[in-house]
C-alpha cells in the first residue's frame, strides 16, 4: 500500500517540478550556440500547445533567419563594413536581429558575432558548408519567447512595468498554465507587431526602413478611418492564429486588394469606325496598410 | 480573338521605386529614411482608365484585365481578373 501510494504522488509531482524546471531562463547571457538553441526554442513549448506550435512552423516566423540572409548579409557585408566604416559588434547586429532574433538579446557579444558570421556563411560557401550553415539558422528564428516575452518587454515598459523573463506572456485574460504566466494586453495590440514590422529605431539613434507597415498603418490606415488591428486581419479572421499569414500569403493578398473592372467596346471615329476599347479598372486597397510592402 | 494573337497591351505598376525624394537608390533597410511611394493606399481606389484602339480588321476581341502580384519581383502571380468578349458591330 505504501509503494502505491509513493508511486502515486511521484506521478503527481513530476510534472509541476518539471515544467518550473524547464522553463526558466538564464540570467547571464549565452556564450555556446547550441545552449542558446536549445534554450529559446519553440520545441519546448510543442508538447503542450501541439496546434500553436504547428501554426508557427508554418509561419514566416519560424523561418525569420533563414529566409532572410540575403537582406541581412547585405547589412553585415556592405552597409556596417563599407558604407559605415565599423567593425561588426552585436551593437550593429542587433538592428537585425533585434527582430529576427529577439533572444540575440541574451547571446554574448563574442555569440552574437558568430551567428552573423554563421549568416555569412550560409550566404557566400558553397556546398555541405553552406547546408550546414543554413540547417543551424533554421533552428534561429522567432520563436515564442521572442514575442511572449522579449519583444512584450519592449512594447511598453513605461506603462507595464517590467516584463520577468520567467514569465511567458500570453494576450488571454484567463490563461491557466502549468508554468509561470501573466496576460499582457500589448499582445493584442498593432503597436506590439509594429516594433518590427516597421522602422526600426535603434538604440543609438539609427533607423532601419525594412518595411514601412507601421507607418502606411498609423498614419493612412488609422488617420482614414480603419479601425481593424493587425491581430484582426492577421491572426483572428479565419482562424489564422500563429500561421500569421501576410504578403507571402496569396489568399490573404487576393483579400485585400479588389478590383472592379468596366469593359466597353464600340467603334470610334465617324465613317472610320475604327475598333476601340475602354477598360474603366478599380483597384481598391482594403488592407490596413499599403500594398505591396514587406 | 480566333487568331489567339495579343493585340494591345497596357500596365500600371505599384511600388516602391527604390528612391528617395533627391533621387537616389536607397534600396538597402540600412539606407532608406524615406522613399517615393508609388504603392497603393490603404483604404483607397485606385482608377485606371485605359482606351485603346485596334486594326480596322478586328471584328471581336477579348479583353482580359489582369492583377498580378509580385513578391520577389521575380515571380508574378495573378490574384484577380475580369474578361469579356466584345464584338464589334458592322458599321457602313
Amino acid at each position: 500500500m505504501k509503494i502505491w501510494l509513493f508511486c502515486f504522488v511521484l506521478l503527481w509531482t513530476f510534472p509541476i517540478w518539471a515544467s518550473e524546471e524547464e522553463l526558466r531562463f538564464p540570467s547571464k547571457p549565452i556564450d555556446d550556440l547550441q545552449t542558446f538553441i536549445k534554450t529559446y526554442s519553440s520545441e519546448r513549448c510543442a508538447d503542450c500547445h501541439e496546434d500553436v506550435y504547428k501554426q508557427w512552423k508554418e509561419s514566416y516566423h519560424s523561418r525569420s533567419m533563414v529566409s532572410s540572409i540575403k537582406g541581412i548579409t547585405n547589412f553585415f557585408l556592405v552597409g556596417v563594413p563599407k558604407e559605415w566604416e565599423k567593425e561588426l559588434t552585436k551593437k550593429e547586429i542587433l538592428k537585425c536581429l533585434d527582430c529576427h532574433l529577439p533572444q540575440i538579446k541574451y547571446a554574448t557579444e563574442r555569440l552574437a558575432i558568430e551567428i552573423a558570421e554563421l549568416m555569412i556563411t550560409a550566404r557566400k560557401a558553397k556546398g555541405a558548408e553552406k547546408e550546414k550553415a543554413i540547417a543551424t539558422l533554421s533552428k534561429l528564428n522567432l520563436s515564442c519567447y521572442g514575442c511572449h516575452n522579449i519583444k512584450v518587454a519592449s512594447s511598453a515598459p513605461g506603462i507595464t512595468g517590467e516584463i520577468d523573463p520567467n514569465v511567458i506572456y500570453t494576450a488571454n485574460e484567463d490563461v491557466e498554465a502549468e508554468h509561470e504566466t501573466d496576460y499582457h494586453p500589448a499582445l493584442k495590440r498593432s503597436v506590439f507587431c509594429m516594433q518590427c514590422h516597421g522602422v526600426y529605431h535603434a538604440p543609438d539613434g539609427e533607423s532601419i526602413y525594412c518595411n514601412t507597415l507601421s507607418r502606411s498603418y498609423a498614419d493612412n490606415y488609422l488617420g482614414q478611418g480603419g479601425r481593424k488591428s493587425c491581430q484582426e486581419c492577421h491572426m483572428y479572421q479565419k482562424n489564422r492564429g500563429h500561421r500569421m499569414p501576410g504578403g507571402h500569403d496569396l489568399e490573404i493578398v487576393k483579400e485585400g486588394i479588389e478590383l472592379q473592372a468596366e469593359i466597353q467596346g464600340f467603334r470610334y471615329g465617324v465613317g472610320k469606325w475604327v475598333p476601340a476599347v475602354n477598360v474603366e479598372a478599380f483597384l481598391t486597397n482594403k488592407a490596413g496598410h499599403r500594398v505591396p510592402d514587406g | 480573338m480566333d487568331s489567339g494573337k495579343v493585340l494591345h497591351q497596357e500596365k500600371r505598376n505599384y511600388f516602391e521605386i527604390g528612391l528617395d525624394l533627391d533621387g537616389f537608390m536607397r534600396y538597402g533597410a540600412w539606407q532608406i529614411k524615406e522613399i517615393i511611394d508609388l504603392t497603393l493606399q490603404p483604404l483607397k481606389t485606385q482608377h485606371e482608365r485605359f482606351f485603346f484602339t485596334l486594326d480596322k480588321g478586328v471584328n471581336k476581341a477579348e479583353i482580359e484585365v489582369n492583377v498580378y502580384y509580385y513578391i520577389s519581383g521575380k515571380k508574378g502571380d495573378l490574384i484577380h481578373q475580369a474578361k469579356k468578349v466584345i464584338v464589334f458591330p458592322e458599321l457602313e
